[in-house]
């Protein structure tokens, strides 16, 4: 899975993140300030403007302050019966149905079934939920100042405030019914597609042993596309091999007539692996310390490659590795670690095989004491997983201790190298880490919803905030720009920042126009500097709306549900944090944009 | 005029030396604007009026005279062009105002979708009220406003006139001092109409201060105390509508069981004082009059073709 950008604890973050959101906020504030200013001095002369805002502003101070918790529960449960009233129901009837067909066309046999069926329902479901949040949140104050019937709710001791209060947490509590709904109905989906067993073929069973190639007596019956071999482990307790990410433990029971056996339902398809990352460095082609390593052509600059067959080297160096965290008794096979490389291939070859690599188990500090090289084949797209045993072997076939002579500080290295030349590894930070433990599945599902959550209520927010001064139709395109801008808030932030290349939004279409290159300076004439100039302006705006607008792509921690991955708490609390922050702010925005409008007509 | 109304304005209260002003505007004028800024339609140009405590005061004038914006500024839901408009004392963009403010609007725009009694639950919650104290002043106005076996349908299935009587109990709700009412009989049948003019003088008698708006002339003459005329923005007229009305040069007599040469000589004397007589013959009844007499028997003899 690509984690781009690292997960820093959650208290940490809170330290950087209250002093941003404060800044931001101060400096919002104060142009909201001064823009206002600006409109009244014009309207009724600068004295009067300035009493006008100074007005405005203290009594809205006093407005907030006085927000009656049964006012706005009032005006919640307005917008709870307006949701029903408006069929919100019939959601649940298209989710059944995308479920239905989804049950004809998701293939179940496929060989990471789990993890197709959790990023369809997890798909579907944040669509819908967020489509229903922008239909509800933008419609509702607009139609009431069409119907009139705000008329009734504004000349009530209503503070404006409470109107945008009352619908956040009403369509709020609206999406997290549907949300609660979907997501209930979806695990069970998922859990039944999913689930299947096998019976287990023996040799005395004549009808069976026709089917049964030579050589092998035990296995299990073909049940959506597989079939599993069966081993025994130490304890005598039997199970298959892993297969379509997925393994069944084996019960058998002695009887008179014979051992019966029965395959229990699915396990590992559903997982919440804890990983711990490492730090990644390169080694160059001759041996040489690098920070990259090379640029196989792609834009993308996520991953990066090693050459086969030479010096080359990928090395991840792995915090938090004691002898408490990993206790042999829970790790019998030794630290198990996971590895999902890029393959870059200069020729074709068989593409079906794939392409052999190595890794070490090193010190960090005295690189020379490292383990014999293992020899694994790394295949794209495939997960490979292995363990690093407590006791190895150096070169020589010297004894070593993991803790004692490899673990240094509570650090360990591993290096991983491509042992086929002119054939390439692709690697980011992420694609190695150490196995720490599984966390629950069921509790990772519901981490995975609350991203969902908190985009659907982020979505309400700006509705609702776009709803109380633009109507309904402009309202919904407004959220749905501010949604959008938010997806791309990374690249709207490197555009403006020429973290990428071309220039601002001016000068790139300038560049498409003109047909010119992305890096190659522009011409010095005067259209272009002019155009360089306004861009200077458009870009000081991009920087700033970087600031305000909800980062989406960071919300969305469905693709760790998907792949396997536990959502980490840190990363949980944050967005959790960050939709308060957020939610605070639509709130201030909106309860001034409410109070300045004039209702009436 | 019904015997009725008239008990109730011989009863009316003698406007105090200095009576306290409920509603003040200082030359307040509204002026729509469209999305430029540039003027559309002066809607009320600046207006001076006090509404004092305890009456019922009229806003009378033809469709777009300014009386429903005069209404909207006073409530803040418009902003007004220059001038201020005081409720209370208050002005009106102040939200706290409302607690004493009940206001029925032009239509009873209201939810729906909800029923009656969870109508004014709602718009009782808003004014903070706990849920013993909505629960009884509900039952109350739904029973006041002759709604209790309406109360559990919804509001999209009522008629007009119970509508607007929903919308009565609503403004109710808080017990206001000051009752704000924009055509309060505009679609309702002569009962009702009644029954709301009836409705506005008892709550004058209970010491509240009513300000309507309308263009049926009938029924400000009825029941206000003083009244305004707007025409295209402007105040045109303002005063007691009895001492409006008075029409000095005019004697009016009216007598019971006269036989026919009284009358002549009632003919007579008039001629002896060089007096004009305009008219002298029997009164013929309001329309109004009839048929409410006519609904009432029907209800007491029910099947009977009344008299």
């Amino acid at each position: 899975m690509v984690v781009e950008t690292e997960i820093i604890p959650f208290f940490e973050w809170l330290q950087l993140a209250v002093p941003f959101f404060l800044t931001v906020a101060v400096a919002v504030a104060v142009f909201a300030l001064a823009a206002s200013y600006l409109i009244c001095a014009v309207r009724y002369g600068p004295l009067a403007g300035g009493d006008v805002v100074y007005r405005v502003v203290t009594t809205s101070i006093k407005e907030i302050l006085q927000i009656s918790p049964r006012r706005v529960f009032a005006l919640a449960w307005l917008a709870i019966q307006e949701s029903v009233r408006r069929r919100v129901l019939v959601v649940f009837a298209v989710f059944l149905a995308i479920l239905l067909f989804a049950g004809w066309f998701l293939d179940n046999s496929s060989h990471d079934a789990g993890k197709l069926y959790l990023s369809f329902v997890l798909t579907a479901t944040t669509y819908l939920v967020l489509l229903l949040a922008l239909f509800l949140s933008v419609f509702s104050i607009p139609n009431d100042v069409k119907s009139r019937t705000i008329y009734t709710i504004v000349t009530k001791p209503v503070r404006p405030g409470e109107i945008v209060l009352g619908r956040v947490i009403g369509f709020s509590l609206v999406g997290t019914v549907v949300l609660l709904v979907m997501g209930i109905s979806s695990y069970i989906f998922v859990f039944r597609s999913v689930n299947h067993t096998h019976e287990v073929v023996l040799l005395d069973d004549p009808e069976l042993v026709e089917e049964l190639p030579e050589g092998e007596r035990f296995r299990t019956t073909t049940e959506q596309e597989h079939r599993h071999v069966i081993f025994e482990d130490a304890d005598g307790n039997l199970a298959t091999d892993f297969r379509n990410s997925h393994w069944h433990p084996i019960s058998a029971e002695d009887s008179p007539e014979g051992t019966t056996y029965s395959v229990s339902p699915p396990e590992g398809t559903f997982t919440a692996r804890v990983p711990i990352y490492g730090k990644l460095s390169f080694l160059d082609r001759a041996g040489r310390p690098a920070s990259k390593g090379v640029n196989t052509g792609s834009e993308w600059m996520y991953r990066s490659f090693i050459e086969g067959g030479s010096a080359a080297a990928a090395i991840w160096r792995f915090p938090g590795i004691t002898r408490e965290r990993f206790p042999p008794e829970e790790f019998p096979d030794g630290i198990p670690f996971e590895m999902t490389l890029r393959v870059f291939r200069t020729y074709k070859g068989d593409v079906e095989r794939g392409i052999p690599g190595s890794y070490v188990i090193r010190n960090p500090d005295k690189p020379d004491i490292q383990s014999s090289e293992q020899i694994f084949v790394a295949r794209e797209f495939y997960t490979d997983r292995k363990f690093i045993p407590f006791e190895l072997e150096d070169e020589k076939g010297n004894k070593l201790d993991l803790f004692e002579d490899l673990v240094s500080d509570g650090k360990l290295e591993l290096a991983v190298k491509c042992l086929d030349p002119a054939q390439y590894f692709g690697m980011a930070q992420a694609d190695v880490y150490l196995k720490a433990d599984d966390a629950p599945f069921a509790m990772n599902f519901v981490k995975g919803y609350l991203s969902i959550w908190t985009q659907m209520v982020l979505v309400t927010g700006f509705g609702v905030m776009f709803s109380t001064f633009l109507n309904g139709a402009v309202a919904m395109i407004a959220t749905l720009a501010a949604i959008i801008m938010g997806f791309f808030t990374k690249f709207v932030t490197d555009v403006a920042t020429e973290t990428v290349s071309g220039g601002g939004p001016i000068e790139a279409l300038i560049r498409l126009l003109t047909q010119k290159n992305l890096v190659s300076p522009l011409e010095d004439t005067l259209g272009n500097r002019v155009a360089q100039l306004l861009d200077e302006g458009v870009m000081f705006v991009m920087v700033r709306m970087g600031y305000i607008l909800p980062n989406f792509r960071q919300f969305d921690s469905s693709d760790y549900v998907a792949n396997g991955y536990n959502i980490p708490w840190d990363l949980a609390l944050q967005n959790l944090v960050a939709t308060f922050g957020y939610l605070a702010a639509v709130f201030v925005a909106g309860f001034f944009f409410m109070k300045t409008r004039e209702v009436a007509k | 005029m019904s015997a009725t109304t008239e008990a109730a304005q011989a009863a009316a209260p003698s406007t105090p030396a200095a009576p306290e002003a409920i509603v003040q505007t200082r030359s307040l004028s509204k002026t729509y604007r469209d999305f430029w800024g540039r003027q559309k339609v002066r809607a009320l140009k600046p207006l001076d009026l006090e509404v004092h405590r305890g009456e019922i005061f009229g806003l009378l004038g033809p469709n777009g005279s300014g009386k429903t914006t005069t209404i909207k500024l006073l409530l803040g839901l418009l902003f007004p062009t220059t001038g201020k408009a005081l409720v209370f004392g208050k002005d009106s963009s102040d939200v706290s105002k409302n607690e004493r403010i009940g206001y029925l609007p032009e239509e009873s725009y209201l939810y729906r979708f909800l029923n009656a009694e969870e109508t004014l639950d709602f718009y009782g919650r808003l004014f903070d009220m706990p849920a013993e104290v909505r629960k009884r002043r509900t039952q109350e106005l739904i029973d006041m406003v002759g709604l209790n076996w309406a109360k559990r349908r919804q509001l999209k299935e009522y008629s007009k006139g119970m509508t607007r009587r929903i919308g009565l109990a609503q403004a109710l709700i808080n017990d206001p001092e000051l009752i704000v009412l924009d055509e309060p009989t505009t679609g309702l049948d002569p009962i009702g109409t009644r029954e709301m003019k009836d409705l506005i003088i008892k709550l004058r008698d209970e010491g509240k201060t009513v300000l309507m708006c309308s263009h049926l002339l009938a029924d400000v003459q009825d029941v206000c105390d003083r009244i305004a005329i707007l025409y295209q923005g402007e105040l045109k007229e303002l005063g007691r509508v009895d001492s409006l009305l008075k029409v000095d040069e005019v004697t009016e007599v009216r007598a019971r069981g006269l036989s026919e040469e009284a009358k002549s000589e009632i003919r007579e004397v008039i001629q002896r004082h060089q007096g004009e007589l305009l008219s002298l013959d029997n009164p013929s009844t309001t329309l109004e009059e009839l048929f409410l007499r006519i609904v009432r028997e029907s209800e007491e003899r029910p099947g009977a073709r009344p008299q």
